[in-house]
């Protein structure tokens, strides 16, 4: 399945950046994170819990960082194991700088699921990752804005 | 660990006191602890409609329920419905229409087909394919169990005996 | 003797049981101390197995067992190839692989199941089932048929150079001189797709081990008892007579269910001698998704070759099938498109070149139709591609083009799945659409309603096929025929019986032969106890091989009990009756003796009796054909298309069906409804849809929709019989008819329906997707065979 779209951020790139490097941020911002720890500098394991409708289950997986270009660009890759489904997930970040404060982040990818999740489920994966998605992004970006609000103070 | 509950429900007429995991599926209480296995499981999602039971005077789907909901309600499953002897005019119908080839669905319809039939007694064909069509049914093509739905009709009308 | 009952619509005796809920079917078997199985399944189609780790499982309170592959030591092996290659076509690759009991190593479909729980109940082994961890290395996955032959493509065996499973050609004639000579060549791709059986009853299997008797029951949901049990003692190390299987009421087959020793039947029973406890596997309907075997994918590049008055001159089709991840059926179902992919015209020239291909997908076995759909809608739709080119009307066509009446037995010359050269026996296929396009009005419609309706701007279109079937083939099945003390008759044969009103339409056969009421003839079926020679239900052969077996042990007792009789009342044979249970003399009624008197005095309990009298007034005997009947029907279908919501009306469905010799019309009905359900379901509702990953995205009732009884119109059912040659009762099956020719016709009627649009259908199953991005001119994307 493909994925792309775009979001924008209210803060500069750099801030943003490191806002995506941080498992805290990351942890709170993906709902179902139970736990987000760093593996080595680019890798990161982690624990969730996942409701889509009427399957549910727990995943531990792995998510790399990769083709790093500060603060433009890198790409992520995602794998992802449980009960209920395994998942595996690639997608390009790019983060542009349209010179009004803001990044225009840009995201692009594919990922692919199987089992139970997707044979009973799969009529919902569509949307619910993308609300997902949708929520992690507004939840950063409200960490950015606080972390504005204080740079600001 | 699952407590246990202790259910009383009355089943075709008989009252039955049963202590079952809170989890339990009604079709299976009834299937595998009261031994009613007349009630058959299609799917276990609610689609197939071959587990379609009378609750409280309306047709359910007993794969959807746990036993413990059914604590002091009423039901009835197709063995409630006649004998071998003494068929329900529905049932008569049914086999003289060839309505039944495998017979796996059969009791879900008969199910469905009891508390529509007491309120349309007199349907068209359109209202009884309506009426059936949350009973999938792979063997017959559903013609002849519209046929037999005439058929139990007419008999089951006031003075009506075909 | 005359035809009382032999084609009466009777009603069904086993029916008054049936609908007070007093079957008994596989899951309503209860032993007591009986354990429960469940089997964790692939979510990979194509992954290695690092490790399994069950302690987590053993450890649950409740589990009693859990073993993997390793665990099965030397019993763990790949099952038995169930159907050979054939050995009489020429330059043939085979690679027989089959499937196992556990994976080892790696696993090559979704579903294929990798350990197994045994545990008090079903509840706690499917808890049980959470608790084991099995780390998969994902490989590439093969799921599409033709990147499975591209030369990178991830191999599902690997000690195999490719994906090919098998490869062979078959000829008749010269189809390249045909070529040459035609006014017309018309080339095309179809795509033909998955679609499951979907019996309302999943698959079940309860084993019962008796460690003091040495004796093993089985109840199984199966189609084949006798050869499930000779497998089975085969597999499990005992003797034939230690196993009994039993098919007891049976929800609905439609094929999967003669699929045999897959990993539940085999491990329920292993489990049960091993844990000497009673075990129930019960599947559910997620499971039947993907652990019960389905069928129909296949490509075909096909060509027809024909003049400008419409005579074919040559068919040839190049074609991959798509086997799964294991071959254990065979090349049976390929085999019978082959069979079908000329129909019912007298062709020529043919040219066939097939490819099995292993994909990482489930295993395909024969689901009603087996194959015979793909090859009917491969011909039905290239003749009416060529009509339309000539501007020919299409039954027309078909006329021009059958094999005439006086031309049976016709030898088509290329091997069917028997392994036999294809013969069809008889057959009038005019008469057979003559009587269609009568049924339907086929002249009236196309030269005045339809023109009116479409000046309302309605989108009505009418469809008309023709179509054979093969039916009714070998080896042989055999029946039993006994006159009981009580002077009731009963009946077994090896068959077993899944709706098909077998325990009415046998004891037909028999009452006439022994004049009594069919009610007074009682029938096992599918019980190895009781016959323990056969093979089984399948192939729409149980009203001809069965039943002319049991039609001849039946005659073979009539002759017992005319001789005995004969004595008895000091009467020549000639004089004698069959009446009422009777037997008495023709003009002085009251000189009779009753069936059940005469058994007893067959059976004495002293007494001398003459050398080489059998005792008892019984008989056992056999039929076996040299090959199949053929049976042949024509199909027409009006409907009306809303091309903004696809929705597709059927407004009228006639089906002529010529099965021969009808045991019980009122069956034969009920099987060709049922029929045309599943093939209006194969046809626009139903695919199973599976990814590029081998994931099926549709493992339930809720998006694989099998038609309810809004879907499915009032069918008209017309007959005409020709009776075949082959066997005393001059019977043809009938069981298939129904859904052979239904995709063929929705793809004419759609395109006649939405003849403004100008549109081609080359793909099965339609949908209402697929018929709007037909509309909209965009090319859909198919998820599996393309």
């Amino acid at each position: 399945m493909k994925i792309q779209g775009e979001y924008v951020f209210d803060g500069p790139r750099e801030e943003v950046w490191d806002l995506l490097r941080d498992p805290e941020v990351l942890a709170t911002a993906l709902p179902g994170t139970q736990s987000l720890t760093p593996v080595s500098e680019n890798e990161y394991e982690g624990k969730m819990h996942v409701r889509v409708g009427p399957v549910s289950g727990a995943f531990s997986g792995r998510v790399i960082a990769s083709n790093e270009a500060p603060p433009e660009s890198y790409t992520l890759t995602v794998e992802g194991n449980g009960k209920a489904a395994f998942v595996k997930a690639s997608g390009d970040v790019l983060l542009i700088d349209p010179g009004d404060g803001t990044t225009l982040m840009k995201y692009e990818g594919e990922f692919q699921v199987g089992g139970k999740l997707v044979s009973v489920g799969q009529r919902l994966i569509d949307s619910v990752s993308k609300r997902m998605l949708r929520h992690g992004l507004d939840t950063m970006n409200k960490a950015l804005q606080e972390r504005m609000l204080e740079v600001g103070d | 660990m699952n407590n246990l509950s202790t259910i009383t429900v009355t089943v075709n007429g008989a009252r039955y006191e049963r202590t079952v995991e809170p989890r339990l599926l009604l079709s299976d209480f009834l299937r595998h602890e009261l031994g009613l296995t007349g009630t058959h499981v299609g799917c276990e999602h609610g689609v197939c409609g071959a587990c379609t039971i009378i609750f409280d005077g309306q047709p359910v789907r007993s794969c959807l329920m746990l036993a413990v909901q059914a604590n002091g309600h009423e039901i009835t499953t197709v063995e409630g419905l006649g004998t071998m002897d003494d068929l329900h005019p529905l049932q008569e119908a049914f086999r003289e229409a060839h309505a039944v080839q495998c017979a796996f669905c059969t009791p879900g319809f008969l199910m469905t087909l009891v508390p529509f039939l007491e309120e349309n007694p007199d349907p068209t064909e359109a209202e009884i394919r309506e009426a059936i069509s949350g009973n999938l049914c792979r063997c017959t093509g559903y013609q002849h169990i519209v046929d037999a739905v005439k058929l139990a009709a007419k008999k089951m009308s006031v003075g009506g005996e075909s | 003797m005359t035809k009382k009952y032999l084609g009466q619509r009777m009603t069904r005796t086993e029916d008054p049981r049936l609908l007070t809920g007093q079957g008994l079917y596989v899951d309503d078997v209860e032993i007591h101390g009986m354990l429960y199985a469940a089997f964790l399944r692939s979510d990979y189609a194509h992954a290695r197995i690092k490790s399994i780790d069950v302690s987590a499982a053993r450890s649950r309170p409740g589990v009693v067992a859990v073993y993997t592959a390793e665990d099965l030591g030397d019993f763990w092996q790949h099952g038995p190839p169930l159907v050979p290659a054939p050995h009489s076509i020429e330059g043939v690759i085979f690679h027989s692989r089959t499937q196992v009991p556990l994976a080892k190593g790696k696993v090559r479909y979704v579903g294929e199941a990798v350990a197994v729980v045994y545990a008090e109940s079903r509840y706690i082994a499917e808890d049980a089932l959470e608790d084991i961890v099995v780390d998969y290395e994902p490989l590439e996955v093969a799921a599409d048929l033709e990147k499975a032959l591209e030369p990178d493509a991830p191999l599902v065996h690997e000690d195999l150079e490719s994906n090919v499973a098998s490869h062979l050609v078959q000829d008749k004639g010269d189809y390249a001189a045909a070529r040459e000579k035609a006014d017309l060549v018309i080339k095309r791709r179809f795509l033909i797709d998955r679609g499951a059986a979907g019996a309302m009853e999943n698959r079940g299997v309860v084993a019962h081990w008796d460690e003091k008797s040495q004796y093993l029951t089985v109840w199984d949901t199966t189609q084949a008892p006798i050869p499930v049990r000779n497998g089975l003692a085969n597999i499990l190390g005992l003797s034939e007579s230690q196993v009994r299987v039993i098919a007891p009421f049976v929800g609905g087959a439609f094929g999967p269910k003669i699929m045999m020793f897959l990993a539940e039947e085999v491990l329920v029973t292993w489990g049960a001698i091993k844990l000497n406890r009673p075990v129930k596997w019960i599947e559910d309907r997620r499971e039947n998704f993907f652990a019960t075997t389905q069928e129909r994918g296949q490509i075909h590049d096909a060509e027809i070759a024909v003049t400008r008055d419409g005579r074919i001159l040559g068919v040839s089709h190049t074609f991959l099938h798509d086997t799964g991840a294991y071959n254990p059926y065979g090349l049976t179902i390929p085999l019978n498109t082959q069979s079908h992919s000329m129909s019912g015209y007298d062709v020529a020239n043919y040219h066939s070149e097939l490819t099995v291909v292993f994909t990482n997908k489930m295993i395909t076995t024969p689901v009603r139709g087996a194959g015979r759909p793909q090859g009917i809608y491969l011909m039905e739709r290239l003749v009416d591609l060529a009509a339309k080119e000539l501007g020919m009307d299409r039954v027309e066509i078909r006329k021009r083009n059958f094999i005439p009446p006086d031309a049976f037995p016709y030898n088509h010359q290329i091997i069917d799945q028997a392994f036999a050269p294809l013969h069809f026996d008889s057959g009038n296929y005019l008469a057979t659409l003559e009587k269609a396009t009568d049924m339907i009005g086929y002249e009236q419609f196309v030269k005045e309603e339809q023109p009116r309706l479409r000046a309302e701007g309605r989108h009505v279109g009418i469809g008309i096929v023709s179509f054979v079937e093969t039916t009714g083939v070998g080896p042989y099945e055999g029946g039993r025929v006994t006159v009981e003390a009580s002077g009731k008759i009963s009946v077994a044969t090896g068959v077993g019986t899944q709706g098909q009103g077998h325990f009415t339409s046998f004891a037909q056969v028999v009452a006439d032969q022994l004049g009594v009421s069919p009610r007074d003839v009682r029938l096992v079926t599918g019980d190895t106890l009781e016959f323990h020679w056969g093979t089984g239900t399948f192939a729409s052969r149980g009203s001809v091989v069965a039943a002319n077996a049991i039609h001849a042990a039946a005659v073979n007792v009539r002759a017992k009990v005319l001789k005995l009789a004969s004595k008895v009342l000091e009467t020549p044979e000639e004089q004698l009756e069959l009446v009422d249970g009777l037997v008495r003399v023709a003009d002085t009624p009251q000189k009779s003796i009753g069936l059940g008197e005469l058994a007893v005095l067959a059976n004495p309990l002293r007494g001398a009796v003459e050398p080489g009298t059998e005792p008892g007034l019984e008989s056992t005997d056999y039929y076996g054909p040299q090959y199949g009947a053929t049976a042949n029907g024509s199909h027409a279908m009006i409907i009306e298309v809303d091309p903004e919501t696809m929705m597709v009306d059927i407004k009228r469905y006639v089906a002529v069906e010529d099965c021969g010799t009808m045991l019980n019309p009122l069956i034969v009905d009920g099987q060709v409804h049922g029929g045309v359900a599943l093939g209006i379901g194969n046809s626009y509702y139903e695919q199973l849809i599976y990814d590029e990953n081998g994931q099926l995205l549709n493992a339930s009732l809720a998006d694989y929709l099998i038609p309810t009884a809004s879907e499915i119109p009032r069918m008209e059912v017309g007959h005409e019989e020709t009776k075949s040659p082959l066997n005393e009762l001059g019977s043809k099956g009938a069981g298939e008819a129904g859904c052979i020719p239904t995709p063929a016709l929705f793809a004419q009627a759609l395109e006649d329906a939405l003849a403004d649009y100008g549109i081609e259908i080359t793909e099965t199953p339609m949908s209402p997707n697929k018929l709007f991005e037909l509309l909209h001119g965009k090319k859909f994307a198919t998820n599996s065979t393309n």
